[in-house]
């Protein structure tokens, strides 16, 4: 075991440009974000709409361009992946997104989804697909003439247990995931949220945990990296972070989460439609 | 104390491609004038089905069954004729959807949709309803309510336009609000925010408030009172206090189970 992260975030800036008549408008999305993930870590990364959590996970995974700064993956320069390496860096990492309403191709069968990826890496072949499509599905706890039926015939948890499966198909050891609890209800929430965590424990999963329910993250990320207008503002192990907030932006945030006890319920401090804070360019260089 | 809102027997039945399907099972209950309750529900519940059979605004292939009533003011809102309820309707009850964007007109300046609500119900002539939503949108906390009156919605914030929304609907102080996940699309700062103004009007005007919502932490910040529902049925009607600390029902008991709770610093 080295000391060195798994990945290694340095500088990450990305802009997203609008084409239009006369000046491009140009939106940083991501500003000179830097974070690290040892082996085996969950770092969350927590932000209101807009704080760009989302664009980070997206350039990690290599789907957006990146303007500048550096990703490296276990001592690979990501960035500097083209055609086949690329393709095959894939295998290693993994997503899983918020819906799996679109996430899905309705047009295939379960089987087929989970299988893509071991025949397109070419783990399994033949009749072996069927057997470890089989295999990954009682895995993330769905039966196996789940294989037969297409995205539309299953429930929302379903479909998010079939993402789940598919991102594990081809074994990778970094997992993504997007919002992947959000869009559920309360109860299938709790289940897959511990399906993660076992499926994580069990696989010795490194995960990068986008989120922006506090009490999620809480649950699962051992280290919490909060995002607020392209950059992090604070980045802690979780346990500081929730009992000892330095940043104002994590504060209001922490204190905007609901009583989960109406014993608990007090007036609130944040008041306004303004953001709670003054943008992190006008905080002190300390924080 | 006479129920500002009786719902008796209430049944609301979806016409599908595969049968019928029932979306609200009989379900009974009131609200006393000026209480804040909520109707909790995971999706499929048939909360939402509920606010639109209250609202007289189920869609297409939606009816409700017989021997249901819905009682506003004593008044059985099922009898009544379109015209009547249409009087009704943003006077004495109204709505706060889940999406501002989806509920305002893209097209028209968010001023003028407040103050069309008095202007429908002829309470104000056209300068007098201007000055009361310009006043009204002050009241819900707009900064500069003057130069945002003639904004369109697409130039507000998510938070910014459910704002809106909540002027429109509470323009005329009605009896009753009913709010369909108002703070579910919102950042958790900004909801936390439009939950404390949605009160705080509450409180100014008392107007009864129902809440629909999925989030046992906004019934626990917000709510006296909740009614929790499952495949088309309440099974549990409690004080908040009783319902999160003595639940009665298995599935109240597995919704607080699955809620994610911030262990918070003492």
């Amino acid at each position: 075991m080295s000391d060195a992260p798994l990945l290694d975030v340095r500088g990450l800036t990305v802009t997203y440009r609008a084409a239009g008549l006369g000046k491009a408008r140009s939106v940083t999305a991501v500003n000179d974000v830097s974070f690290a993930i040892q082996r085996g870590e969950t770092l969350a990364l927590v932000g209101e709409s807009g704080s760009g959590k989302s664009t980070t996970a997206r350039a990690v995974l290599r789907l957006v361009g990146v303007d500048a700064g550096s990703i490296s993956y276990d001592g690979i320069d990501l960035l500097a992946l083209r055609g086949e390496a690329l393709r095959r860096h894939r295998r290693r990492m993994q997503v899983v997104f918020q819906d799996p309403y679109t996430s899905l191709n309705p047009r295939h069968t379960i089987a087929s989804i989970v299988g893509e990826g071991l025949i397109v890496h070419g783990i399994a072949r033949g009749d072996e697909v069927a057997a470890r499509v089989a295999m990954l599905l009682g895995e993330v706890g769905l039966s196996a003439d789940t294989a037969a039926r297409y995205p539309r015939e299953l429930s929302g948890g379903q479909r998010q247990r079939v993402a789940i499966a598919r991102a594990l198909a081809v074994d990778p050891e970094f997992l993504v995931l997007d919002e992947a609890v959000s869009a559920l209800d309360v109860t299938t929430q709790a289940h897959i949220l511990a399906l993660i965590q076992r499926l994580r424990d069990a696989r010795h999963l490194t995960c990068l945990f986008i989120a922006h329910n506090l009490a999620v993250v809480q649950q699962v990320a051992t280290t919490v990296a909060v995002m607020y207008a392209g950059r992090i503002v604070e980045v802690a192990p979780s346990a500081t972070l929730f009992d000892a907030p330095r940043h104002p932006y994590t504060k209001a945030l922490l204190d905007a989460v609901p009583a989960s006890d109406p014993r608990d319920r007090r007036d609130r401090g944040v008041h306004g439609s303004g953001p709670p804070v003054a943008h992190p360019d006008a905080l002190p260089p300390s924080l | 104390m006479t129920p500002i809102l009786s719902v008796e027997q209430l049944r609301v039945i979806f016409e599908r491609r595969s049968g019928a399907h029932v979306a609200v099972d009989r379900i009974s209950f009131a609200m006393n004038p000026g209480e804040v309750v909520a109707l909790v529900g995971e999706s499929g519940s048939g909360k939402t089905a509920t606010a639109l059979a209250i609202m007289g605004l189920l869609p297409d292939g939606g009816h409700i069954g017989p021997g249901s009533a819905v009682r506003l003011d004593g008044q059985d809102l099922l009898a009544m004729p379109e015209r009547k309820l249409r009087d009704l309707r943003g006077r004495r009850i109204a709505m706060v959807f889940q999406e501002p964007a989806a509920a305002l007109n893209p097209v028209m300046r968010v001023g003028d949709q407040v103050a069309e609500v008095a202007i429908v119900h002829h309470t104000d002539d056209r300068r007098g309803a201007r000055q009361r939503a310009m006043a009204m949108l002050e009241r819900v906390g707009l900064p500069n309510a003057a130069a945002l009156y003639d904004a369109y919605p697409h130039e507000l914030s998510g938070g910014m336009r459910q704002r809106v929304m909540l002027a429109a609907a509470l323009l005329l102080e009605p009896a009753l609000v009913i709010a369909d996940e108002p703070t579910s699309a919102l950042d958790v700062t900004v909801q936390a925010q439009v939950l404390r103004l949605l009160l705080e009007l509450q409180r100014e005007s008392g107007t009864g408030v129902l809440l629909i919502t999925h989030d046992l932490g906004v019934v626990a910040e917000t709510c006296e009172r909740a009614m929790v529902m499952q495949a088309g049925r309440i099974v549990e009607s409690a004080s908040v206090d009783d319902l999160f600390h003595a639940p009665k029902h298995e599935y109240t008991r597995e919704l607080l189970e699955a809620m994610p709770r911030l262990r918070k610093r003492a």
